[in-house]
């Protein structure tokens, strides 16, 4: 062993030598942060208590007594409520079928949550119209001229019309937090009541509802965060009624002329209701972990239902019903008839496909710009991910802790508002980026950011610090460190935390209705517009184009998940 | 081959009350192999990751072969030290195969690709997975991940090797084998090993100097066979292996000897530390090995009385506990053909040179 390797230098001096590639990359990611989500929500701030002399509270002041705001308030809250509790209804007894019952078809019920989820709710909406329009829809007309029955002619364009659609969306927040509850209630802590002289009823009532109450409300409350933010249904829906809820009275504010501290003072009481109720959230589910305490080897003990199971499977199929099966097929049927509304079978045509994908220019290119800023997002948002999360597991750098909870910040704010603040930094910062694509794609990227965040940090978690160490102690560089043992460690779980972020991009609407031009159209302002327009048919061949872009992003980290052998992060908060 | 010199080494985690590693000051020979033992969370690892460079000291140094490595101001970057380092899970690469495991730092050297070969296949014989080159470590067991690891260490021809717990995985009849194994490649390579872990046993089999740790700081460092005959503080004689504290109080004081008072008042007289005065209450550290028990028949003069309170059968020795006159519990270990059942009165000779006095 006489070979000597290169000998140690003297240690540098200065933070000038100690400048490295690695600080060079955490700080961009650093940078990259507060462009996305500090300084937009800096100026939504100050955009909202600055009048044209100076500070002023008059905004705010408006935003309450004026009944066009507080009404609009008034709305999101009651939609945001009755969301919550349709959702505990419907959620709930679908849970505790597939996780505490012998019902048929378990799969069959999962599935169903889960294309529910996936599925964007202004299509639901655009599809329960042409179901349920007052004098058009085909339920109605069925209603009337088949049963003869006009007094139960029913109107889509109403807040249970909202509601409605809503629920079919956010059903599943409840199903997945209430079932993974039900499913680590250790079968020992029943059967310890049951030996103690309670029967099935008094047992479930005493010992199983309070352990799984904390993560019912956690579901309600995310159901409701989610049912607040949706802009496409509740302007679908909405406003035909005039029912004007949070996100469509701002966005009402920037017709000419625009409102901009209106806007802001309403986004930041929007961020409020939004905020308070994830805290609610967040402490209800933390009361959980008394549940999950046993760990592994939890075995639930299942209730034997007789007849009754096909009762409650009955259920579970309607949801299917109402949820899958009537917008599906409502919206592949527009979508090849030539006029909506003559003999079906008679007019079948693919003339609309043809004419969103190929001859009508804006849809086309609408269609490219979403693929395109859905995989710069996804990337985007996954780097800074892996790099904020490798900062906060890794390093003792001051204020790391500040940094993750920075990443989660746009989890309290809906696409609308995290728009408005974008809106107001850029409208007066140095490069001109309001009306390009640049400025959507820094929505997505600041939207998403905490899936992204979450991903990595799930993945990194799971990496041991050793292992990079050896390569460091090996000869490598951070930089060599990263590119030949972190990412390709960290790789399966960064390329589902991409899918998590490109299927809610490729279908974002909320924060696209404020920054898009018409050069710069998404898929789902394209939809919207469409639609606005009255052109019925080829809004649902964009709309079942759409859904097979889902689709196959779907089956593909189906595919690469079960190659990895590792279940991909579930998505929590954060919808179109 | 390097020397290691640390001096005034002070670490202290952020939020952690006490310092993780303070004032220490530590010199490791080129060539040598030392161990540092302790209870978990006397800073022994920390030490071992300050000289790897994973973390800068507060405040003190390292150097390597007289040149700075860590100071409170500055620190060389782990991959510039030119250090091996085997991690307690091995932290062997899963995504790559064995051969591409051990050849990555050699790689990073930019070593020739045939050259990488040839020393890949060199140091996998040495460690014998030889055959092994293409099995990815899910499909190696715990012992030849080990075996990877050290390999992968050794390639790149390292100054020093850092041992973090390297056995603490693996089974005991394993364990034993590679420490013998490890004792060898030391000889063999001659390169300067660090050697970290909580296991007495483990430290004295492998090492040439041990460095015993508590709460950060250096208890004692010395060889093996020092540390634990004279363990310098009554902490060292209790983590070495098995040990009484027999209460007494010294009657009388000669030079470098005493007498001093135990089991009520039975008098021995033993060598006795500088500091310790007549009239003093003492601690007498007794190896259990290092009391003679005898029956009634034979017992000499000067024996102290005592009753076997238990015995255990432990196959290779018997295991008493035995009861001074005023009562005080004792542990003493035997070859297993005397035997004395429990209540039978005996009498203890002990090994006055082998105690250690502890005020």
């Amino acid at each position: 062993m006489d070979r000597t390797l290169e000998m140690a230098a003297p240690p540098p001096v200065g933070w000038r030598a100690r400048l490295r590639p690695e600080h060079v990359v955490m700080g961009a990611a650093m940078a990259a942060l507060v462009v996305l989500v500090l300084l937009p929500l800096l100026s939504l701030v100050w955009g909202s208590v600055r009048g044209d002399d100076g500070f002023t509270l008059d905004f705010f002041r408006r935003a309450f007594t004026n009944r066009l705001y507080y009404q609009s308030l008034r709305n999101s809250l009651v939609l945001g409520v009755w969301t919550a509790v349709v959702s505990v209804l419907v959620g709930l007894p679908m849970a505790w079928a597939v996780s505490r019952s012998n019902v048929p078809a378990k799969g069959f019920i999962r599935f169903t949550a889960y294309i529910s989820y996936l599925t964007p709710p202004f299509l639901t909406a655009i599809a329960f119209v042409n179901l349920g329009s007052p004098n058009a829809g085909i339920l109605n007309t069925f209603i009337r001229q088949v049963l003869g029955l006009p007094e139960l002619t029913f109107n889509i364009f109403s807040m249970w019309g909202l509601v409605l659609v809503t629920v079919l969306h956010t059903f599943p927040y409840v199903y997945l937090l209430a079932s993974s509850a039900l499913e680590s209630v250790d079968a020992s802590l029943e059967e310890s009541a049951r030996m103690l002289g309670a029967g099935t009823f008094r047992t479930a009532l005493t010992i199983t509802a309070p352990l799984v109450a904390p993560s019912v409300l956690a579901g309600a409350l995310l159901a409701f965060v989610n049912a607040i933010a949706l802009f496409g249904s509740q302007a679908i829906l909405g406003l035909p009624g005039r029912i004007y809820t949070l996100p469509t009275r701002i966005y009402s504010l920037f017709d000419y002329p625009p409102q901009y501290g209106l806007a802001s003072a309403l986004s930041l009481i929007f961020v409020a209701v939004t905020v308070l109720a994830l805290w609610l959230q967040r402490s209800y589910l933390s009361k959980r972990s008394y549940v999950t305490v046993a760990g592994k080897g939890v075995r639930p003990q299942l209730v034997q239902l007789g007849a009754s199971r096909w009762a409650v499977f009955a259920f579970c199929a309607a949801v299917f019903v109402v949820a899958i099966v009537l917008p599906y097929s409502t919206l592949l049927a527009v979508s090849v008839s030539k006029s909506w509304g003559l003999a079906f079978w008679q007019n079948l045509t693919l003339e609309h496909y043809r004419w969103v994908l190929v001859d009508y220019d804006p849809t086309r290119r609408a269609i490219l710009n979403s693929l395109g800023l859905a995989a710069a997002a996804a990337t985007i948002v996954v780097l800074i991910g892996a790099v904020i999360s490798w900062i906060d597991l890794r390093t003792a750098t001051p204020g790391r802790r500040l940094l993750d909870y920075l990443s989660l910040v746009p989890l309290g704010l809906p696409g609308v508002v995290m728009a408005v603040a974008l809106i107001q930094f850029w409208l007066k910062a140095a490069p001109a980026l309001y009306g390009t694509l640049a400025i959507i794609l820094l929505a997505y990227a600041g939207r998403f950011v905490p899936l992204g965040v979450r991903a990595a940090s799930a993945s990194l978690r799971q990496i041991d610090q050793s292992l990079e160490e050896g390569a460091r102690i090996s000869g490598a560089s951070w930089m060599r460190t990263m590119r030949s043992v972190t990412l390709p460690l960290m790789r399966s779980g960064l390329f589902a935390g991409w899918l998590l972020v490109f299927v809610p991009a490729i279908q974002e609407l909320s924060a696209s209705i404020l920054l898009f031009t018409s050069s710069t159209m998404t898929l789902a302002v394209a939809v919207y517009n469409l639609y606005e327009n009255g052109y019925l048919e080829p809004v649902a061949a964009l709309a079942v184009v759409n859904m097979f872009i889902i689709g196959a992003a779907m089956w593909l980290a189906q595919r690469i998940g079960r190659r990895a052998g590792g279940a991909a992060p579930q998505s929590r908060g954060v919808t179109q | 081959m390097a020397s290691i010199t640390i001096r005034g080494l002070s670490k202290r985690y952020a939020g952690a009350g006490v310092a993780a590693v303070r004032r220490l000051d530590l010199d490791v020979a080129a060539g040598e192999f030392v161990t540092l033992l302790g209870p978990s969370g006397c800073g022994k690892t920390t030490t071992l990751r300050l000289i790897a460079g994973f973390i800068t000291p507060d405040d003190g140094e390292i150097r390597v072969g007289g040149a700075m490595v860590s100071s409170g101001s500055g620190c060389v970057p782990p991959e510039r030290r030119g250090m091996g380092m085997v991690f307690q899970n091995y932290a062997v690469w899963p995504h790559k195969t064995v051969f591409e495991n051990v050849a990555f730092g050699l790689q990073v050297r930019k070593v020739p690709r045939p050259e990488r070969a040839r020393r890949v296949a060199q140091v996998l014989e040495l460690v014998g997975l030889t055959g092994l080159e293409g099995r990815y470590p899910g499909q190696l067991s715990g012992g030849q991940q080990q075996r990877v690891a050290l390999a992968r260490s050794l390639v790149v021809e390292p100054q020093i090797l850092l041992l973090d717990e390297p056995l603490s995985n693996l089974d005991a009849k394993l364990r034993e084998r590679m420490r013998w194994e490890l004792k060898a490649l030391q000889r063999r390579t001659g390169i300067t090993f660090v050697y970290v872990t909580h296991d007495q046993s483990e430290a004295m089999a492998l090492s040439d100097r041990i460095a015993v740790m508590h709460e950060g700081t250096l208890e004692q460092y010395d060889t093996p066979r020092e540390v634990y005959a004279r363990p310098a503080t009554r902490t060292v004689a209790d983590f070495m292996g098995l040990v009484n504290f027999l209460p007494g109080r010294v009657r009388e004081r000669r030079g470098d000897a005493g007498v001093v008072l135990v089991g009520g008042a039975h008098p021995l007289e033993l060598p006795l530390p500088p500091p310790v005065r007549a009239g003093q209450e003492v601690q007498l550290a007794v190896r259990p090995e290092n009391v003679r028990i005898a029956g009634r028949a034979g017992v000499a003069p000067d024996a102290i009385p005592a009753t076997v309170a238990e015995l255990a059968y432990l196959g290779n020795l018997n295991d008493y506990q035995v009861a001074l006159a005023d009562g005080t519990r004792l542990r003493v270990q035997s070859h297993p053909r005397e035997r004395f059942e429990p209540g039978e009165a005996v009498g203890l000779t002990v090994d006055t040179a082998s105690v250690s006095v502890f005020v």
